[in-house]
């Protein structure tokens, strides 16, 4: 089966994913760093409680969204590899009689190089 | 084009295969390998995944390819290839460099402040 449109919309859609995932993963870290620059600086009792709400978050939220992010990389990559397989060509039966099959013996005595096309039939046509 | 035969024997008989399919369908798996190393590296890349865990990813990710080539061949793998285990293992190593080369690329993009 040849590649069609719909390989390459497969891949596009893939491609898509993966810089979706890559966003997602950006934006997920850089809110991690401010929140957590933002702990810093808070007394000390409003740390403790925050601390232990970052660490439930951490447990809860954090391993979700990451998880999230993994599952759709994966997929993401599987829908591209599927893409780019059938865009990367046809795989040929590798028998030889099966390539062979095609043939007669007249291919075998076809030899290009001794072709002649400026003969007599030239001016029989015209 | 003909191409050349290749021949290999098997319980007695000999079996002729055609030079120029085994090299075409070679040429499908090598690109479909060096895309899988490159976007494999990637992903790992961009999850995050370095050391060992990228590693392990990039296992998974040459067996996932393995599995869909299979999957392409359509059950047929007799047909399109001469062994499956060599289909699994060619290029390990060229691949893993280019995984490789492409994780910490993305890592250094995404992780680094």
């Amino acid at each position: 089966m040849p590649a069609t449109a719909l390989h390459k919309f497969i891949t596009f859609i893939g491609l898509m994913s993966i810089l979706h995932t890559a966003y997602s993963a950006a934006q997920h870290r850089s809110y991690l760093r401010i929140t957590e620059q933002e702990f810093i600086a808070l007394p000390i009792d409003v740390r403790i409680k925050l601390y232990l709400q970052r660490m439930a978050y951490k447990i809860f939220t954090k391993r979700g969204k990451i998880g999230y992010i993994l599952i759709q990389g994966i997929i993401s990559l599987f829908i591209v590899m599927y893409g780019v397989m059938y865009i990367a060509g046809d795989f040929k039966e590798i028998r030889a009689v099966v390539d062979l099959e095609n043939k007669s013996w007249e291919t075998l005595r076809n030899l290009p190089s001794f072709q002649i096309f400026s003969h007599r039939g030239k001016s029989l046509a015209s | 084009m003909l191409g050349k035969i290749k021949t290999k024997q098997e319980k007695g008989e000999i079996i002729a295969y055609s030079e120029s399919a085994v090299v075409n369908n070679a040429a499908v798996v090598e690109y479909c390998r060096i895309s899988m190393a490159a976007l494999s590296g990637s992903t790992a890349g961009l999850l995050g995944l370095t050391g060992l865990y990228g590693f392990g990813f990039y296992i998974f990710a040459v067996f996932g390819l393995w599995a869909m080539l299979l999957l392409k061949a359509g059950g047929q793998w007799k047909k399109y290839f001469i062994s499956r285990r060599n289909l699994l293992t060619s290029g390990f190593f060229g691949g893993l460099f280019v995984s490789f080369i492409y994780d910490f690329y993305m890592v250094w993009y995404m992780y680094t402040d």
